[in-house]
């Protein structure tokens, strides 16, 4: 694993000055339904394609950013700040 | 070259061999009558030079302490210590050589068929391990630390310095792109440094090149690897003096790989013999070295290509016996060395057999690019097609001007044992036969069932041959048959070069060398050292040091470096409702001044870390974390803020402050006279916090309580951290007061069954279970965990966290198992001896139904079994009316 991430604020990047944060998931309402909760907190999509993911650049900007990866190939397409 | 040649000496087991500049190791020997340069692997068959160009396995040495360095492109130095490998007691007799006559015991696959019990491996392993095998690792602690780590950047890299390389820089950087030029060998040129008649170099461009600013050129450096997002993983050999290897990180936009291609041997009877060799070693000799490879040699070529080489060989003086077809070939003869050779028409006798084999594209890294490798019927070769954008290929790595010469195998191939395809780990063309006809007919399953292409050589001399034989034998053709799969690192890459140089960062509290004076014994966290116990001249074991200092908390005074907490600052007008959020306790009802302890849980209720925090103002809390976790929780912290337009920020001040904990019953009698600020309960209660000047030390005071006694944790500027440590020991001298480390802080924690997150509980641990359901307000507002917590705080618990106190002497030990009616019932998170009890006491996950208090467990201690209580209440004080007095 040696591919780049284009922070907003950095620059390309190697990925090891990122940390890994998972898919981007919403979180559900404190009164949803159990299963929905059981999904987001133990389910994956794991998309095979491109997937949002949150990555936090732990050796530059020290924000926590999304990016739209492929899995597949590990070609981050775009990486920005959430809103 | 040839002219004003240095000469020196290098030590070959122990003699010393005359050396001349723009020698490797291996030609000096040559030169000096050496033939046999290894023993194989599996037969100790004696093995010489074959390729001159670092391909093959044929020349691997132990040279000043490194196992398997190939020495033929390892240049000599004065002095060298070159030893010989896998042979005993010398190459020339090596009493192992004897396994050779019991390879009918070995047929391919052997492992599998011969360790059918589980047994038959214990038997067979030591005798193995001392037979098989090539150089021995050199003992921990005494390899070489001289490997370096370096990281560079490029527009273009060219990978190759032979004449399509030099090409590819040359306009490259004429047109105006940084180009750094990775090339394995010690001087630029390819083939053409030793190929009198492909044309000579061109002196000109080389110079050219070196002088232009913007190219770089990395020699004695090979490419091992290309990576994702274009990273090439390159290995220098001696980048300087200081230094034996130096790894580099080459991030470049755009790679041309001109690798060229490489000749691989023919295959038949005793193919491996030393002095037999490939056309190219035999031309690197002469050229290169100005070594006459031998007196008379036999040529096996196929139509013109033997031409080159027998000028090359009769301008060295060498007897050109006869030019043989391959086909002609049967064996060559002889038992250290080839004698002669057998052929369809004769026996030759020579003292060197000259290969003129087929060259191979080496086209590994494209493979690893992405790039697929598909058969091309016209050059008779595995080409590289598909290349990914960013990536090219020039030269003979493409196929133009590749040499040719017969493919293998001829229709008529000779299945002998003894007719090598693997050197690395003698695989026969026989071996590959009976592989096939067993059904291993794949070349990914013949690979992996006869270790074919898996030796050091990763495949270089074997696989265009091997992908032969299995097309041959299974009938499908070559390009049906297809390549393995290359993977990094090729060639292979010493684990001293992977490791670095070792450097690893420490960080040291302000108070470390007071600590050393005082005789601390260190123990690392993470990143920071940390005094496990202090020796002095009053106790002489860890036991009895550990033992003095938790008398001296439980009875007197102790003091304690807790520097190393993480330290948080969180301010703004929503920082209570942040906490609120990501806690499970509640803060935006805590009042300025007060303190309180929480976990941090994730959506699933797992504890990822636990603390104190305390008010300092309304918009104001300061958090501490443990240890390791700080930049954990401030990533969470920040990670649940993003997109909530809250008005917090979090400031980390770990490193701007010192922190100590003043604990046991004389504290305050200690800290009063430091200090104005009143230490009475009623005025500083138990969980509060205060400013205050102590020794003149402007400090945040915290009334906690970890190690069950009064105490309390001062913070304060980093700066002061030796003065004010030093000044509180001073002022409690009188009262016994002691520095205590770790194990004395584990112990007394322990007594008061005070739970450590990440060490008492793991990713599966809940507060309920942990039986800290007190920390779980689940009736404030949605907080991270909550949904799942108030369905645990209904859920039957599947095991619990319970104390236990032992009924005998044993101290069992972390992670010991405990059994209830002989059957696993959970295990020990921590035991220590406590002097309270005069037993051990401990913390321990138990099966909820058989965790009741007073219920009795076993625990595994020294082999042995231990009997144990479950007791539900602290071991020491249990009310915590010490914490408030």
């Amino acid at each position: 694993m040696s591919f780049l991430i284009p922070c907003p604020h950095c620059g390309k990047r190697s990925v090891y000055e990122f940390r890994f944060g998972g898919e981007v998931k919403k979180r559900p309402q404190p009164d949803a339904a159990a299963l929905e909760w059981m999904e987001y907190t133990y389910t994956k999509a794991n998309e095979s394609g491109v997937q949002k993911e949150w990555w936090f650049h732990r050796s530059g900007c020290r924000q926590w950013l999304q990016a739209l990866r492929n899995t597949t190939s590990n070609e981050v397409v775009e990486a920005f700040y959430p809103e | 070259m040839a002219e004003n040649t240095e000469k020196f000496t290098i030590q070959f087991d122990g003699q010393s061999v005359e050396a001349r500049s723009g020698d490797t190791v291996a030609s000096s020997l040559y030169r000096a009558g050496r033939r046999i340069f290894t023993r194989s692997f599996k037969y100790h068959r004696p093995r010489g030079l074959l390729c001159m160009a670092g391909n093959c396995p044929n020349c691997m040495m132990n040279v000043d302490g490194i196992p398997n360095v190939r020495t033929c492109i390892t240049p000599a130095r004065a002095g060298m210590q070159v030893r010989h490998q896998n042979a005993y007691p010398s190459l020339d007799h090596d009493w192992l050589a004897g396994v050779q006559r019991f390879d009918w015991l070995m047929p391919v696959g052997w492992y599998y068929k011969a360790m059918t019990h589980k047994s038959t491996w214990h038997l067979a392993e030591p005798y193995i391990r001392r037979v098989a095998g090539l150089g021995v690792a050199p003992e921990p602690g005494s390899g070489s630390k001289d490997y370096e780590h370096a990281w560079m950047h490029s527009q273009v890299t060219v990978v190759g310095g032979g004449p399509a390389g030099l090409q590819a820089a040359f306009k490259l950087a004429q047109d105006g792109s940084h180009v750094v030029l990775v090339d394995d060998q010690p001087e630029l040129g390819g083939h053409l440094r030793y190929r009198k008649q492909a044309g000579g170099i061109s002196a000109e461009l080389i110079a050219q090149l070196k002088a232009n600013p913007r190219v770089e050129i990395l020699s004695r450096a090979y490419c091992f690897g290309l990576y994702e997002g274009n990273l090439l993983g390159v290995l220098q050999f001696s980048p300087h003096a200081g230094a034996i290897e130096r790894l580099i990180h080459l991030r470049s936009e755009r790679v041309v790989v001109a690798t060229g291609a490489y000749e691989v041997p023919f295959t038949f009877e005793n193919n491996d013999l030393p002095g037999v060799m490939l056309s190219t070693a035999v031309q690197r000799l002469i050229r290169l070295h100005q070594i006459r490879p031998g007196s008379r040699a036999v040529i096996i070529a196929q139509g013109e290509q033997g031409d080159e080489v027998v000028a090359d060989l009769r301008e060295a003086e060498v007897e050109v016996v006869t030019i043989l077809g391959p086909h002609q070939v049967i064996s060559c003869a002889g038992s250290s060395h080839v004698t002669a050779v057998h052929a369809t028409d004769g026996r030759f006798a020579c003292d060197l057999v000259v290969m003129c084999g087929q060259h191979v594209p080496n086209a590994g890294l494209l493979n690893q690019s992405g790039g697929k490798l598909a058969w091309d019927k016209d050059r008779a070769a595995f080409l590289p097609v598909n290349l990914p954008a960013h990536i090219s290929a020039v030269g003979e790595v493409t196929g133009t001007g590749l040499v040719r010469a017969l493919l293998l195998p001829p229709e008529d191939v000779s299945f002998h044992k003894r007719s090598f395809v693997c050197l690395c780990s003698d695989v026969s063309t026989a071996d590959l036969r009976d592989g096939i006809s067993e059904g291993f007919d794949h070349i990914e399953t013949l690979k992996r069932y006869t270790t074919l292409t898996m030796g050091p050589c990763q495949g270089r001399m074997c696989q265009l041959v091997g992908i032969g034989v299995c097309a041959h034998q299974t009938g499908r053709g070559m390009g049906e048959t297809g390549v393995t799969t290359s993977r990094p690192p090729n060639p292979s890459v010493s684990l001293g070069a992977l490791a670095g140089p070792r450097h690893h960062p420490v960080r040291r509290t302000p108070m470390h060398y007071a600590h050393d004076e005082s005789g601390a014994v260190w123990l690392d966290m993470g990143e920071w050292k940390r005094p496990r116990y202090y020796r002095t001249a009053s106790c002489d074991s860890e036991r009895a040091c550990v033992e003095q200092e938790y008398r001296a908390v439980r009875e007197h005074l102790g003091l304690i470096d807790v520097s190393t907490l993480g330290k948080l600052d969180v301010k703004g007008h929503d920082a209570g409702k942040l906490l609120d959020k990501v806690y499970t306790n509640r803060f935006s009802d805590l009042k300025p001044g007060g303190v309180r302890y929480s976990v941090l849980c994730d959506d699933a209720g797992i504890m990822l870390d636990d603390g104190t925090i305390s008010r300092l103002a309304d918009d104001h809390y300061f958090i501490t974390t443990t240890t390791g976790n700080l930049d954990f929780v401030q990533q969470w912290l920040e990670w649940w803020l993003v997109g909530t337009g809250w008005n917090v920020g979090i400031t980390n001040v770990t490193g701007g402050r010192a922190a100590v904990n003043l604990a046991g019953p004389k504290a305050r009698d200690v800290l009063k006279t430091l200090t104005e600020c009143d230490l009475s309960s009623n005025a500083f209660p138990y969980m509060t916090c205060r400013d205050a000047e102590v020794a003149g030390v402007p400090s945040f005071l915290m009334r906690i309580g970890f190690v069950g006694e009064t105490g309390w944790e001062i913070h304060f500027p980093a700066e002061y951290g030796e003065y004010l440590w030093n000044k509180l020991l001073d002022a409690g001298k009188s009262l016994g007061i002691r520095p205590f480390g770790i194990e004395a802080q584990r112990l007394l924690r322990l007594e008061k069954k005070h739970v450590i997150v990440g060490v008492d509980t793991d990713a599966l641990s809940n507060p309920y279970e942990s039986g800290m359901a007190w920390v779980a307000k689940l009736n404030k507002a949605d907080f991270i965990g909550r949904n799942a917590l108030s369905r645990l705080a209904q859920a039957e618990p599947q095991q619990k966290l319970v104390g236990f106190v032992m009924n005998e002497e044993a101290i069992p030990q972390d992670g010991a198992a405990i059994l209830v009616d002989g059957a696993l019932a959970g295990r020990v998170t921590s035991a220590r001896y406590s002097p309270t009890n005069g037993k051990a006491v401990g913390l321990a996950w138990v099966l909820a139904k058989s965790a009741a208090e007073g219920a009795e467990i076993q625990i595994r201690v020294n082999g042995g079994v231990a009997k144990a209580r479950i007791v539900r209440d602290a071991f020491y004080d249990p009310a915590g009316g010490r914490l408030r007095m």
